[in-house]
């Protein structure tokens, strides 16, 4: 059985790549909550990846190689700008 | 003069911004438990503290990933939503780290720019003396593969331990992580409790050792590949009996804060 963080393979940098920047970068997350596709095109990510991200399918995106936790934290940074007063601050 | 205080803080980031999926009340106990590890800092009047943390792919992207490495700049700094955090560093004992760590043949990435990653500024939001003390950020590749053996992060936290007993500051350290989750895999839902529970008893016996021999497929498995930097502070603590300050399993995290006597 591969690894739960396995070696992240080499054709799925531009995706990582991505995440990393959703997760980490208020203005690409920003950006992408206006125009996703267009965002998603200018990081050139090719459709299938695309496609993924669209519904942001845990199972595909780790399927195409992404990093588990980058896809969870990208998640949870996308929630918080979208959904601030659902959390509580301490 | 030998160190002051050691401890082992989680730092899910669901304790400083609470989606509705916790349980509150055990937030708060994590954060009871955070607290005494402030008291036990403040008491030790500690003149820098050392922590020990995995990057989150934060500070380090693919561009380059190192298996341990020292932030030796002036300022440490990062940001999470609403909050933003900038610790002093302490150079000289950094600088120190970097230089003797390399002397002793552990071959240690360093830099002057990086984003500070959560691993580091969570437990200190909650364990930071009032007076503040600068810091000394320490890597351990934690979540991209091939990371440190077990036994390489283990004799680091040894050879750690030399290089830290030799100064003149009151030193405390940290080990930031764990224990038990499984973030963006199938298994966030289903943590090895069990896991963990044998392995705070074991440390409450004093036998942290015994984590030198674990390899990275039975962590992986377990969920705790963040267990390395426990792992080096255990190298560095040696056969000090553990004292559990929380255990609080969530429905996705074993969050553990321990002390050791030193």
């Amino acid at each position: 059985m591969d690894a739960h963080y396995f070696f992240p393979p080499a054709a799925a940098f531009p995706l990582n790549r991505f995440l990393f920047a959703l997760k980490s970068d208020a203005a690409v997350r920003a950006r992408y909550a206006k125009d996703g596709e267009a965002t998603m095109r200018e990081h050139g990510l090719d459709d299938a990846t695309r496609a993924a991200l669209a519904t942001f399918d845990r199972e595909r995106l780790v399927g195409l190689g992404a990093h588990p936790y980058l896809v969870f934290m990208a998640q949870v940074r996308l929630t918080m700008d979208r959904e601030p007063t659902t959390f509580e601050y301490f | 003069m030998p160190l002051v205080a050691a401890f082992a803080c989680p730092h899910t980031p669901q304790l400083l911004v609470r989606p509705p999926t916790e349980d509150r009340a055990l937030v708060l106990r994590v954060h009871e438990a955070l607290g005494e590890v402030k008291r036990r800092l403040s008491a030790a009047r500690a003149d820098v503290i050392v922590l020990v943390a995995g990057d989150h792919i934060e500070g380090f992207f693919l561009n380059a990933v190192p298996a341990l490495a020292v932030y030796v700049g002036a300022r440490a700094a990062g940001e999470f939503g609403r909050y933003r955090y900038a610790f002093d560093v302490h150079e000289p004992v950094a600088r120190a780290i970097v230089e003797q760590g390399i002397e002793a043949g552990f071959d240690l990435a360093y830099s002057q720019q990086l984003p500070l990653d959560y691993a580091f500024y969570v437990p200190l939001h909650f364990a930071m003396p009032a007076a503040a003390v600068p810091i000394v950020p320490l890597y351990v590749n934690v979540y991209l593969p091939p990371q440190p053996t077990p036994r390489r992060c283990h004799a680091w936290g040894a050879a750690l331990r030399t290089i830290l007993d030799a100064r003149a500051e009151r030193v405390a350290l940290i080990a930031s992580g764990g224990l038990s989750h499984f973030p963006g895999t199938e298994r966030y839902g289903t943590p090895d409790f069990d896991f963990d529970r044998a392995l705070l008893a074991a440390l409450a016996e004093g036998r942290g050792a015994e984590t030198a021999r674990l390899t990275g497929e039975e962590l992986d498995k377990a969920g705790n590949v963040e267990l390395r930097t426990w792992i080096t502070l255990l190298g560095a603590v040696g056969a000090a009996r553990a004292e559990v300050l929380c255990y609080e399993p969530s429905w996705h995290h074993g969050n553990a804060v321990v002390a050791w006597p030193v």
